[in-house]
């Protein structure tokens, strides 16, 4: 009893010296800006990274092009049009909706081109653009339902949904208080919600209305009826804060999309693009897309399973360790990676250490963030295992004259990897279907692509089949191989 | 004759309970000490004391001249690979054959080539009568078996002294024959041995000296004549009454 009230004091005092370090340094890296560079930054570097969420068609989706998987759509080719005149190449970073204003924050991206309405909320954290492109605001309802609606006032007492981080969710917060309102990240996953009677309508921009009212025949669109102020009802380009310089370039290059009358000509070749998308809705067509994300979540897997191995029996060497500065240190990092969920992990490694390391890959930072985690949950498997193995082993190979080092390498390890195995096993089967996470930041694994082909195909539900089928095909080949090792291995 | 173990004053505390409480004692280089005493007495603690596996609290454990109770890890390392040692549950690495039980710390420990360790294990295990189980796993064999193993494992590294904790006691009785037949052809080779045994027989047969434990003391130290025919000791006699009659 003594020892333990005394461990958990230590404990607790520890974490929080870690805690209060770490808020401090991320206090102190805090950008200072001195003076305005942005501009000449954009122009040394030769590049313009562009955020954006292609799950919004027109604006942006994603489309196959020669084979290949591309984001195009307006907002795109308003991009090429800045990078063009900055005489800069334009690069394309994709991530969640919400994720978006973080990446500029943390110089991830350096502008947000993402149907995303200047809020006086956002404008608190990012500097915008003038307005280049005016919508109207609708609300996709299903075909049959159309003459139960006029507006945004018929819903009263009824569901709609909205993108979470959206100017429509603000807008039906404010102007439709007698609805339930339904925040999702995905309008894919929205038009799922509204077929499956879950919700009665979407608010969304008119031309993303219109374009699923294009691409299937079970929907329709009425006129919202918000009321709207200024540039709320404008879309235009978010950038990090205190970059005028860059902000007036680009304004320059808006004023003339604007003067040619542009975005008529980029929607109408976005239509096309959404045409050829919805020729061919059979999975089939799409099946570079799920073998690219097969492709990438084995293969983040596999290298998330290397490394936890590795870390996972450091960190159990550490929490075995009678010494206090390697105990408690390991003791600390497998509580608090087991006491937090992954999804905020992925979050932490991407945009917290990016601040630190700027053009951080997300896919380096989704592996990373899996594997860490993955090295918590197999230290506690291999200490579990190492436990087992009878004192009496270490006891013997040390009379032997042998190390500590030595008798773990060579007679209790071996013996513990046997025990572990199977729960090892598990490990790696639950990684393969928790690894999905790293989607949040953009890496192109199998549910990433599985929300691509819902925003190509305008299909929710076969695509979903389709990857949990793909899932279940890996996990269950992946155990049988594994139950054929084990079996292999109590046979030695 | 040489001093090959010195003891002076050790004891050893684990938390409240004082286990060993005193003890002096010397082996020497040639020598075969047995100790008894009833259980619990401190007989593992002070075997496992002699080799370091168990920190003493207090008091010396002299090898060769050098004290140990100073020593690094890695020092006692380089000691220990001279004090051979054989456990009551045998302790043979269950994840090897039998001739990589006795290869490993050759190899591991003194670098020794493959060749020149393989040689002189099965040299070994011809010794102790088990050339032809050199590729059998350590559950596959008796328990018998698996102790003379065990000896011939400690006896690779090629220790000055071998220390014995109960190597029977675990044993069918039918099998303790063939482990003391063992160890009685180790110590008239001139083996240096310490062993704690409940086997009286042996004691008489095989010990210069009997060293009586009881309470974390030697209580009475004598050769076996002494010991099993005139003990001085209330406790010894007690003891010796009781095992006797069995
Ligand atoms: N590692 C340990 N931790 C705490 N107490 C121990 C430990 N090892 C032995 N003891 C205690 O020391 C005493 C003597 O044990 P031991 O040396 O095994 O006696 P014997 O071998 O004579 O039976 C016992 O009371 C036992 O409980
Ligand atoms: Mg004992």
């Amino acid at each position: 009893m003594l020892r333990r009230k005394n461990y958990f004091k230590q404990l607790l005092l520890s974490l929080g010296l870690v805690l209060f370090a770490f808020i401090g340094l991320l206090g102190t890296i805090t950008p200072v800006h001195a003076a305005d560079n942005s501009l000449q930054r954009i122009k040394q570097k030769g590049v313009i990274v562009m955020g954006t969420s292609p799950d919004y068609p027109p604006y942006e989706f994603i489309t196959k092009v020669n084979g290949k998987n591309k984001v195009v759509g307006m907002d795109v080719q308003v991009a090429q049009q800045i990078a063009k005149d900055l005489g800069v190449k334009l690069e394309i970073k994709q991530m969640d909706f919400d994720s978006l204003l973080v990446a500029l924050e943390t110089h991830k991206v350096d502008m947000v081109l993402s149907a995303m309405t200047p809020t006086e909320t956002r404008k608190q954290s990012v500097d915008f653009s003038e307005p280049y492109y005016h919508a109207r605001q609708s609300i996709i309802v299903r075909k049959q339902d159309k003459r139960l609606y006029k507006n945004k006032d018929s819903f009263k007492g009824k569901t709609v949904g909205v993108q979470t981080g959206s100017l429509q969710q603000n807008l039906a917060n404010k102007q439709m208080k007698g609805t339930k309102k339904k925040g999702l990240t995905k309008v894919t996953d929205l038009i799922l919600s509204l077929e499956t009677n879950k919700i009665e309508g979407i608010v969304a921009e008119d031309a993303v209305a219109q374009a699923y009212v294009a691409n299937d025949s079970r929907l329709a669109s009425i006129d919202a009826g918000f009321d709207l102020g200024g540039d709320e009802t404008g879309t235009a380009i978010a950038f990090a804060k205190h970059s005028d310089s860059l902000v007036n370039q680009v304004n320059q290059s808006l004023d003339k999309i604007k003067a040619k009358h542009l975005t008529k000509q980029y929607l109408a070749s976005a239509g096309k693009y959404m045409a050829t998308n919805t020729q061919n809705v059979s999975m089939f067509h799409y099946w570079t897309y799920f073998a690219k994300g097969i492709g990438y979540t084995l293969l983040i897997t596999a290298i998330a399973v290397v490394i936890g191995i590795i870390l996972g029996t450091l960190f159990a060497m550490g929490r075995l360790s009678k010494r206090t500065f390697i105990h408690y240190p390991a003791v600390w990092y497998i509580e608090f990676v087991r006491g937090t969920p992954l999804m905020i992990q992925v979050m932490f490694v991407y945009f917290g250490v990016g601040m630190l390391w700027n053009n951080i890959p997300a896919f380096f930072a989704g592996v990373v963030a899996v594997a860490l985690n993955s090295a918590a949950y197999v230290a506690e498997i291999i200490r579990g295992g190492i436990d087992s193995v009878p004192t009496g082993q270490v006891e013997a190979a040390r009379s032997l004259g042998m190390s500590h080092r030595d008798a773990m390498q060579t007679v209790v390890l071996p013996q513990a990897v046997k025990i572990i195995w199977p729960s090892l096993g598990n490990e790696f089967i639950s990684l393969i279907k928790e690894s999905s996470i790293v989607s949040i930041i953009g890496v192109t694994d199998l549910i990433y692509q599985l929300r691509a082909v819902q925003a190509a195909t305008y299909r929710g539900v076969a695509p979903i089949a389709v990857a949990m089928i793909i899932y279940f095909i890996i996990t269950f080949t992946l155990s049988r191989i594994l139950n054929r090792a084990e079996r292999k291995m109590q046979h030695d | 004759m040489t001093e090959m173990l010195k003891v002076e004053n050790l004891t050893k505390t684990f938390g409240e309970n004082k286990v060993l409480r005193g003890i002096d004692g010397t082996v020497n280089s040639g020598q075969v000490i047995v100790v008894i005493g009833p259980s619990g007495g401190g007989k593992s603690t002070f075997l496992r004391c002699l080799n370091l596996l168990e920190k003493p609290t207090s008091g010396k454990v002299s090898f060769e001249g050098t004290d140990l109770t100073g020593l690094s890890e890695k020092a006692l390392d380089d000691i220990r690979e001279k004090m051979g040692m054989v456990f009551q549950s045998f302790n043979l690495f269950s994840n090897m054959n039998v001739l990589d039980n006795l290869t490993l710390a050759p190899k591991r420990v003194k670098n020794e080539a493959e060749a020149k360790a393989q040689t002189h294990a099965i040299e070994l295990l011809e010794k102790v009568g088990l050339a032809d189980k050199k590729a059998a796993y350590p559950d596959s064999l008796s328990g018998g078996q698996q102790q003379r193993v065990a000896i011939a494992r400690a006896l690779a590294m090629d220790p000055d002294v071998m220390l014995f904790d109960e190597p029977t006691s675990a044993l069918d009785p039918e099998m303790v024959g063939e482990v003391l037949k063992v160890m009685q052809d180790l110590a008239s080779d001139g083996m240096t041995m310490v062993v704690v045994t409940h086997e009286m027989g042996f004691a008489r047969q095989v010990a210069n000296e009997v060293w009586f434990m009881d309470g974390g003391n030697i209580a009475e130290k004598g050769t076996p004549e002494q010991i099993f025919d005139h003990p001085q000791n209330e406790r010894t006699k007690d003891f010796l009454s009781k095992v006797l009659a069995q």
